[in-house]
């Protein structure tokens, strides 16, 4: 009797399998949870070693308040002369037109995120607090996963700020 | 915040050129559909529309008149009754002490904008004293009904803290209830899936997210431009946003000024609510509450919400007036 049941049962069990990996799937893509970014970069190194304690030395805004993201390779270039020959191959092979060259941490079209109203604000967030501990990382990879709209609301809502849908959508 | 946005649109100014609309369109990502003059089904957020003093043809040769109404959503405010006055704390505490049961409709904001309670929530001895202690001096609350706004069974839509009237396409069910409850048709349905030609799609708007086929759309007072001025205000080390100003897509376009835009509130923005309903020329579409006496109007807003918008439009034309507030013989 028992086995009949689970027979019975298995095609549903196994189809709501298949959705949900696929939603999960569908929900990364939109997200853009695997950003490829083709330069191995270690976070720690230059945390510690060159002294540079502020996310913003590379990860900066433009003037008009727009978050500038992952830095060009220009920017690297500030600071890496590209004199030494190591540093000649290591940035010959890596241009600002490579693609993919995406973004971090995509959110979805309706939603106006502003990186810069979260972080220069009257009451603001810390970088690692969506982003975990990327100082002391040694890639470029992800640590915390996605952004949902209820790590946003929840943060909105111990501080006080408006959770009003016009706050973050558009 | 302690900002009411408001519009204020000189229908004498107006050519009817449509620049309005266009703009409009085209910051919003409106798609071109194959036949827009489908009216019902068309989808726009701003209607220019042309009313005539001559709808039952009986006119003399020179008595016609036109004129051209843009339209759009009035984001309605509902009575919001005492909402963005400054309340003393001391007031609420007297009254608090008095064993008095002191709670506000809306959410209640200190005078730096910071959200204290949630609506309806009781005041206690400790939560006054508690804000004593903050250093709170004055409260005020906001408590905008629109009719559209409370219908909606999945919270697509919802009022800003400036009180503009947000839409979210993605989150809307299609269900159609808001629309049926919007006094002024300002909301569209979606029919069709969008269709970009060419290379349209490359000259969207990437701050205005597309709408898919099945969801209700409306206008949103450009608040993806306010985001904007805000953030280009923040990158300036400036952190009270207050003092963000911006335009509408409209207004920018219309080349003769014919609509301005500013804060309700702030006696120095052209469009002062109190300068502007002493205004003889101005009127809102409100089935003729605005104009009725005092007591009258009172009686009737005691009773009952009314849409209360926040566009005005001014005219020295009485015809126009008379149509635009729906006084019978019109
Ligand atoms: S049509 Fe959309 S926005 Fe309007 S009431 Fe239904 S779900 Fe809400
Ligand atoms: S009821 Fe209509 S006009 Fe009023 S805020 Fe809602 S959509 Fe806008």
């Amino acid at each position: 009797m028992k086995r009949t049941l689970l027979f019975f049962f298995l095609p549903f069990i196994i189809s709501t399998y298949l959705s949900y990996i696929l939603f999960i799937k569908a929900c990364d893509y939109a997200m853009n949870v695997q950003a490829e970014k083709p330069l191995p970069f270690n976070h720690k190194t230059h945390m510690t070693k060159y002294n540079i304690s502020n996310c913003e030395f590379c990860h900066g805004y433009y003037e008009n308040g727009r978050f500038k993201g992952i830095p060009t390779v220009a920017v690297c270039k500030q600071c890496h002369e590209g004199k030494t020959a190591a540093e000649k191959i290591f940035f010959k092979n890596y241009k600002d037109t490579d693609t993919p060259w995406t973004s971090f941490a995509q959110q979805p079209d309706l939603v106006y995120f502003s990186h810069i109203a979260v972080m220069k604000n009257k009451k603001t967030a810390q970088c690692a607090s969506c982003h975990g501990n990327k100082g002391v990382s040694m890639t470029t990879a992800k640590i915390k996963g996605k952004m949902l709209m209820g790590q946003c609301m929840d943060c909105h809502d111990s501080l006080k700020i408006s959770n009003k849908c016009m706050v973050c959508h558009d | 915040m302690n900002k009411k946005w408001g519009m204020a649109i000189d229908l004498d100014k107006c050519t009817g050129c449509g620049a309005c609309q266009v703009a409009c369109m085209q910051e919003n990502n409106m798609p071109i559909f194959k036949d827009d003059s489908d009216l019902p089904k068309r989808v726009t957020f701003l209607d220019l529309m042309k009313v005539t003093n001559d709808k039952d043809a009986k006119k003399k040769y020179g008595e016609v008149q036109v004129a051209f109404v843009p339209k759009m959503c009035q984001q309605c405010e509902g009575n919001n009754l005492g909402a963005h006055q400054p309340i003393p704390l001391e007031t609420v505490k007297k009254r608090v002490l008095g064993g008095e049961k002191v709670f506000f409709p809306g959410i209640t904001y200190d005078e730096q904008d910071n959200m204290l309670y949630k609506p309806e929530v009781v005041y206690t001895k400790d939560m006054v004293e508690d804000l004593e202690k903050k250093g709170v001096k004055s409260v005020y609350f906001d408590n905008s009904q629109p009719p559209c706004v409370s219908v909606c069974p999945v919270v697509a839509t919802d009022v800003g803290d400036d009180g503009v009237v947000s839409q979210v396409w993605s989150r809307c069910i299609g269900c159609r209830y808001c629309q049926t409850a919007c006094p002024y048709e300002a909301r569209a349905f979606n029919w069709w899936n969008p269709r970009y030609e060419g290379d349209f799609k490359k000259s969207l708007n990437p701050d205005v997210s597309l709408s898919s086929r099945g969801a209700v759309v409306k206008c949103t007072f450009c608040s993806h431009i306010w985001k904007r001025e805000r953030d280009k205000l923040l990158a300036k080390g400036e952190k009270d946003l207050n003092k963000v100003k911006y335009n509408p897509a409209c207004v920018s376009a219309c080349p003769t000024n014919a609509i301005i835009f500013g804060d309700l509130n702030d006696p120095e923005s052209p469009v002062y609510a109190k300068k502007l309903n002493n205004d003889e020329r101005a009127v809102r579409l409100v089935h003729s509450i605005d104009k009725a006496d005092p007591k009258v109007r009172e009686k009737w807003i005691a009773k009952k919400n009314y849409p209360n918008p926040k566009v005005y439009y001014l005219s020295s034309q009485k015809w126009l007036r008379d149509i635009l507030v729906g006084f019978k013989n019109s």
